[in-house]
């Protein structure tokens, strides 16, 4: 009862922060939004199967890329380009992880860095139909999504059905069924379970969730660029998530809003902000091992 | 119900099992047993499948097994129990089991419904526990648990298919001298009541002839010797091969 009141006046200050906040806090705290559906996305493997992916930023790339390609070559309205980029990126997620959800632990994190980094030189190189590193610029997504409040909104939407989303399959047998094979991949093929079905399905569902906060980072930036395929891009999500704490439910996204709030509080006064970040991670490890979440008492994955 | 004929398994040019072959009657407990390295182990897991053997067949229940992926074998009515007691350390021991039922009835791919409400699941489950002894401890953490009661989760998920039969890999290993008599017991009186067919290691010799109808001794990856505990007790090679390592 009382974790559901702290939940919805945690809700309300969310809904109301746009009118709130300034425009430049408006334009910061969306990025947090689409950090913090990308990290909870990233985090929903790390979480479950124990697998660290370093490639997913192909997955943010791909599901931008599809809405950008799609606006710009085809005239999709914004929204519509959606469905295009989460299916886009989850076959993305799903080629990948063919490959490579095989292959255990460092393997698999290497593997999957190798691929994206794939992707990134195509995407990079491909002056033809992607822009190269130039990118696709001048996007308009229209009047609507033009507006930082009803983009804020959007993003709020996307990020609380992806949290829904990953929460539910959490409780379900499907994520029972993963962490039984994280935590012990022998004995769950003796209860009948056949590990390389259960770790696609979840790379995949995951790469999807990734790809639209790829499709929201269109908005923001009206643009895409080959950055947002790069290894950083995959590392930001990594960070976020060890930094607000891996095994908590909102660990990611708490992560994710320290993340760039900081980030935008420290590069607007110095430039030293990969060093601050550097410590900030260092303290972390040494002092907080189970992340910002870890102050909140342990392990709460409700 | 189990039939192994000419197994032969190589690790890189070493002979872990050369030839072996084994019958397993239905309603029998079959021993196998052997001194350490003897490839006991590696012929559990060409049977589940977690080896492909070099040469060779096995047969379970009429059906030929031979390479099939270990969770294929599982559903087809083959329990499995390890030798290092295995359990999923981050659920509780019901959790664990009712995760074991669901998985055997290929009910696991459902990502909407909380396991918590699988009422049915969770019945099977809490009986189960209750066979092997451990209906109290249902909502304990696994990690928690001492060996002994770990070795009877582990069980109790290999019999959540309710499979015909039973492979235990040293169920007393690492058993106090009182858990291990209460597991003999447990193991004769759950497993006979069953009607279970049942292949096991052992290194306790006690146990060994307490239990088994069969006796199979495996040597250096050979069929050394197979018959009744009896005749395998005053068998002089199987003494020598024992007494010689
Ligand atoms: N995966 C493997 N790779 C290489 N060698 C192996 C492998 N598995 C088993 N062996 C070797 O095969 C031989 C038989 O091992 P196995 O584990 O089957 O013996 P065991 O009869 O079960 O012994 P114990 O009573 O000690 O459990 C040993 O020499 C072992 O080192
Ligand atoms: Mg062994």
């Amino acid at each position: 009862m009382k974790a559901r009141g702290w939940l919805l006046l945690l809700l309300a200050a969310l809904l109301a922060l746009p009118w709130l906040l300034p425009g430049y806090a408006l334009e910061v705290a969306i990025q947090a939004l689409i950090l913090a559906l990308f990290a909870t996305a990233f985090n929903f493997v790390f979480a479950e199967t124990g697998l660290l992916s370093f490639g997913h930023a192909a997955f943010f790339g791909g599901g931008a890329y599809t809405t950008a390609l799609l606006m710009q070559r085809a005239g999709w309205p914004y929204l519509l380009t959606l469905p295009a980029a989460v299916l886009a990126a989850a076959l993305l997620a799903l080629a990948i992880g063919f490959f490579s959800v095989r292959t255990s632990r460092i393997y698999f994190t290497m593997l999957t860095l190798a691929f994206a980094q794939l992707v990134w030189a195509v995407v990079h190189k491909w002056y033809d139909f992607t822009g190269g590193d130039n990118g696709i610029t001048g996007l308009h997504p229209g009047a609507l999504w033009g507006d930082a409040r009803a983009l804020y909104y959007l993003a709020l939407v996307l990020f609380a059905l992806g949290l829904t989303f990953v929460w539910r399959l959490h409780h379900a047998p499907f994520g029972y069924a993963l962490r039984a094979i994280r935590d012990n991949p022998a004995r769950a093929e003796a209860v009948g379970l056949s590990p390389f079905g259960y770790l696609l399905a979840a790379f995949t569902l995951s790469g999807a969730l990734a790809g639209a906060a790829g499709f929201l980072q269109v908005a923001w930036q009206r643009s895409a660029f080959p950055d947002f395929l790069y290894w950083t891009k995959s590392a930001e999500a990594i960070i976020a998530a060890i930094l607000g704490g891996a095994q908590a439910l909102f660990g990611p996204a708490l992560g994710s809003v320290v993340f760039v709030e900081l980030g935008a509080f420290v590069q607007s006064r110095t430039e030293y902000w990969p060093l601050v970040l550097g410590l900030v991670l260092l303290a972390l490890v040494l002092f907080l091992p189970q992340g910002l979440a870890g102050l909140g008492g342990g392990r709460a994955r409700g | 119900m189990l039939e192994v004929s000419h197994v032969s398994k190589s690790f890189f040019g070493f002979a872990a099992l050369s030839g072996v072959s084994l019958r397993v009657a239905p309603g029998s407990f079959h021993a196998l047993v052997g001194p350490n390295g003897a490839g006991k182990t590696t012929l559990f897991n060409v049977i589940v499948g977690r080896y492909r053997p070099d040469a060779g067949e096995v047969v379970l229940a009429g059906r030929r097994i031979t390479g099939l992926p270990t969770a294929r074998v599982v559903r087809l009515g083959l329990g499995i129990s390890f030798q290092r007691a295995q359990a999923f350390l981050s659920m509780s021991v019901l959790e664990n089991v009712v995760l074991a039922v669901l998985a055997q009835q290929g009910r696991t791919h459902d990502g909407v419904r909380e396991l918590a409400g699988y009422e049915d699941a969770r019945a099977a489950a809490r009986e189960l526990l209750g066979w092997v002894g451990l209906a109290a401890a249902a909502d304990a953490p696994t990690a928690s648990l001492p060996l002994g009661d770990l070795k009877r989760v582990d069980i109790a998920m290999a019999l959540a298919g309710r499979p015909q039969m039973l492979l235990l890999d040293e169920p007393l290993a690492g058993l106090s001298r009182a858990e291990r008599r209460e597991m003999v017991r447990f193991i004769e009186e759950l497993l006979r009541g069953l009607g279970l067919t049942l292949l096991f290691t052992e290194h306790d010799t006690e146990a060994v002839l307490r239990l088994a109808d069969r006796v199979t001794v495996l040597h250096q990856g050979q069929v050394l010797s197979e018959g009744t505990p009896d005749a395998i007790k005053r068998d002089a090679r199987v003494v020598e091969a024992f007494l010689g390592e």
